[in-house]
């Protein structure tokens, strides 16, 4: 090892670049580390203010709603914003009458629906899509079944698999599986088709196995782009989880949004969309997060 | 640069100043058909070329001429019909560490940092046991190297923080730390502004005469041929071939500013003709 490099205290030879300069193609660029430090906080000062401002605009609408529901004064058409506070924390531990169980528990029997097709259907999805990238045969196969099966809106799917498989957990599960899996078999073949020929001859001149560079190269690299899909997917999981839940379950936040709705405690509506909308948040949020932290060029 | 004229291709290898071998290359008749949907394209043909151990050689030649494909069957990832390929005398058989590659973009790994993009070859290497150094001595060895490219402040940034300079200087670290016995560099600097490739010329000639290792270098720039070559193998042809090797008679060490001296624009017309001739 010793004399491979310059010998200890030996200057470097090549200075750094000199700044690229104002309008050059490259803007992204810097020429000495304080200005890498200063471009990463002037980025999470933009973030900041990015947040602050869209929290304005949730804080403005929550406003109007108030500003409405007082004008309309009407708790059936439009229950204030305060009403439906206090309906959801009531409702949250407290068994609803015509139901016997309390929000929270609904939000647990939809997420456990969600999460169960969701996981199964993002590994069969990513799966079908890797077999797709790497092989043209399969790919020429199932392409065309992917194809008819993504246009069909899930819901209605929802007759045959309730004549199929009754009325229990599994026909839930199925549709989320079904949704999924050809958002995530599309995005993964995506993903793993943008990663360049060039990447992988790289790593393996640089000494990687065939395995090695298949999972730290290949597969890291789609990495984001397949996270984005199970954003995507996530998003289309929910609706359809809600919506079979409002025909045909007995429990889960679109059966609560259904009950209350029959007896016109508009309020509690209000509160369950509330739910879905704050655990549909803090879902995408766990997956933003995860894309972050694989793909450091969307950080800031 | 006395060690370098004296290389005597014969040797197979010679060794520089660290320890690590500078490969003698011999392409021995080489031909590559590409055949797709039925057609038979001709890539190359008869291609024989020795580069000493330290030599650096440019292959130059218009679009389509074959140099980028030679350039990989080199590296292992395309493989010839005819003919043989040897690096430092054990024939090609695949890509490996021993012959490492510089492209047009820099490919570093997004989601690494400069560091950890260096360390990518030897932690794969270690993955497959061929590396037994622990992380404080990869770490070091990473240090030194990043402050040999000018790299030692950022070794904690992304990519895409870089510049397209610093990118390139990156690439060219990750490449080198694997001890490679020869580089192939394929039209490395064909993206960069004209400011930038003057500086990576610079940065490219100081660090073949530190790592005195093998260069092919593959360009459609007739001065970057002249400035960074010993020789010039000139292409084209139907089918594609090496049609003529020109010697640069031009002193060592060179400097990207000396390309409009009397000497070279004499090499240079010759180089021309030879490619329109």
């Amino acid at each position: 090892m010793s004399g491979w490099y310059p010998p200890p205290g030996a200057t470097a030879v090549i200075e750094d670049a000199a700044p690229a300069g104002p309008g050059a193609a490259d803007h992204d660029t810097f020429d000495d580390r304080a200005d890498l430090l200063a471009h990463r906080r002037a980025r999470r000062r933009a973030r900041t203010m990015r947040v602050t401002t869209g929290a304005a605009g949730l804080v403005a609408l929550l406003l109007l709603w108030q500003a409405a529901a007082m004008i309309l004064n009407d708790q059936v058409a439009l229950p204030s914003v305060v009403q439906t506070g206090q309906q959801f924390l009531h409702y949250l531990d407290r068994p609803y009458p015509a139901q016997g169980r309390p929000l929270w528990f609904d939000l647990y029997i939809s997420l456990r629906r969600i999460l169960t097709g969701f996981v199964i259907g993002v590994i069969i999805g990513v799966a079908a899509g890797a077999a797709m990238s790497a092989s043209r045969v399969i790919r020429h196969l199932i392409d065309p079944i992917i194809e008819v099966i993504r246009p069909l809106p899930p819901l209605a799917f929802i007759p045959l698999f309730i004549v199929w498989l009754g009325i229990g957990e599994l026909p839930k599960e199925v549709l989320i599986v079904i949704g999924v899996i050809p958002v995530m078999a599309v995005t993964t073949v995506a993903a793993l088709d943008e990663v360049p020929e060039d990447l992988r001859l790289c790593a393996r001149t640089l000494g990687a196995s065939r395995a090695y560079t298949l999972l730290h190269v290949q597969i890291r690299s789609a990495l984001p782009g397949i996270l984005t899909g199970m954003r995507i997917s996530m998003a289309g999981a929910w609706s359809s989880i809600v919506a079979v839940e409002l025909l045909a379950a007995t429990s889960g936040l679109g059966f609560v949004i259904m009950q209350a709705g029959d007896y016109l405690d508009t309020a509690l509506v209000f509160a369950g969309i509330i739910t879905i909308a704050i655990a549909g948040l803090a879902l995408d949020a766990g997956l933003r997060g995860l894309l972050l932290l694989a793909d450091p060029s969307r950080r800031g | 640069m006395a060690a370098r004229a004296d290389a005597v291709p014969a040797a197979g290898a010679q060794l520089t100043e660290g320890g690590a071998t500078a490969a003698h290359v011999v392409l021995d008749r080489v031909g590559k058909t590409f055949r797709r949907a039925g057609r038979r394209t001709v890539a190359l043909a008869g291609v024989s070329l020795e580069v000493a151990p330290g030599e650096l050689v440019c292959l130059l030649g218009p679009s389509g001429c074959g140099k980028s494909t030679l350039l990989r069957i080199v590296a292992g990832a395309l493989e010839c019909d005819e003919g043989s390929v040897t690096v430092g005398g054990r024939p090609v058989t695949g890509p490996a560490p021993d012959r490492g590659m510089l492209f047009q973009s820099p490919m570093l790994f997004p989601w690494l940092t400069t560091r950890k993009n260096i360390l990518f070859g030897p932690r794969a290497q270690r993955a497959a046991g061929r590396d037994e150094r622990d992380d404080p001595e990869l770490d070091a060895e990473a240090g030194a190297i990043l402050a040999t490219v000018g790299l030692a402040q950022f070794s904690d940034a992304f990519p895409h923080e870089l510049s397209g300079g610093m990118r390139h200087r990156a690439a060219f670290a990750r490449a080198m730390v694997t001890r490679p016995s020869v580089l192939l560099m394929d039209e490395p600097f064909g993206a960069l502004d004209a400011i930038t490739r003057i500086r990576m010329h610079d940065f490219l000639l100081s660090m073949w005469e530190r790592y005195l290792i093998t260069i092919i270098f593959v360009t459609h720039d007739i001065e970057e041929a002249v400035l960074l070559g010993d020789r010039v193998a000139v292409m084209g042809g139907r089918p594609p071939g090496i049609s003529e090797v020109i010697e640069v008679p031009l002193r060592r060490p060179r400097h990207a500013i000396d390309v409009d001296t009397e000497q070279f624009l004499a090499v240079k017309r010759r180089i021309r003709a030879s490619l329109t001739g």
